[in-house]
């Protein structure tokens, strides 16, 4: 038998994704989930066998974050956390773009980029998106939906003139070019 | 693209399926993995374990 505890301890993975999605921090996200599995031991006799335990578990994540942002407000606004915290393995050969990519992620509201996450990381689908996530099933396909289309857009280049990203990204694009035809190496531009 | 307050109004996908097989769809999976995969694999923190653990013993005893 499967018992609370053993489902707990199988869904830290997926928990860590969740809030690394939400937070953008390591070690935010770290706190988080903890804090998380700290509510979800406590309301352990809440939970009814044989409901959906992963979706219970995502909620009660997603609860104390929006929790603790709204503690926080006051004297921190969750858009100063640098965009770098994604960033991952330095040394990858897509590094420039996954830079890219993680400074967008970090631009997207934290509700489409935890759902967007949760879906093409974790391979969920919208109904259980939804249900983890405590919204309509449309509310979480326009989610994902979104985050994608803003994704590509800044991707892409369709960006406004005075867009605070792509200026970053061209300088850092600019620089990685410059080492690279100087016969530089560029990964430090990264760091 | 209709945006309101928090963005919530439905403006759904064509398809009910989650996966996106555009060359934009694929590379973003490929790079959303690379991003987050390594921390799903990491190592659970003893501390952590710990917690789960001695909550289990409390509640069995």
């Amino acid at each position: 038998m499967t018992t609370f505890h053993s489902q707990v301890i199988a869904i830290l993975p997926k928990l860590r994704v969740q809030a690394l999605s939400l937070t953008r921090n390591r070690a935010a996200a770290e706190d988080l989930v903890q804090d998380a599995v700290c509510n979800a031991l406590a309301a352990q006799d809440s939970f009814i066998p044989g409901t959906n335990f992963s979706a219970w578990m995502h909620r009660i994540l997603r609860n104390r974050f929006i929790s603790d942002l709204r503690k926080r407000r006051d004297t921190t606004d969750i858009d100063d956390v640098p965009a770098a915290s994604f960033a991952t393995n330095p040394t990858h050969e897509d590094n420039l773009a996954l830079k890219d990519l993680s400074m967008a992620l970090s631009r997207l509201p934290a509700d489409q980029r935890e759902a967007l996450v949760m879906v093409v990381v974790q391979g969920m689908s919208y109904e259980a998106l939804a249900e983890a996530t405590g919204c309509a099933v449309g509310t979480a396909k326009s989610r994902v939906f979104r985050a994608r289309r803003q994704l590509e857009a800044w991707m892409t280049g369709d960006l406004p003139a005075n867009d605070k990203l792509r200026v970053k990204v061209s300088a850092l694009r600019a620089a990685m070019d410059a080492r690279q035809r100087s016969g530089q190496r560029g990964e430090d531009l990264l760091g | 693209m209709n945006r309101g307050p928090g963005g919530e109004q439905p403006d759904p996908p064509n398809s009910d399926a989650p996966e996106d097989e555009t060359a934009f769809g694929l590379w973003l999976r490929r790079g959303l993995h690379q991003l987050f995969d390594d921390v799903a694999n990491e190592p659970i923190p003893e501390e952590l374990l710990r917690l789960i653990e001695d909550d289990r013993d409390k509640t069995q005893s």
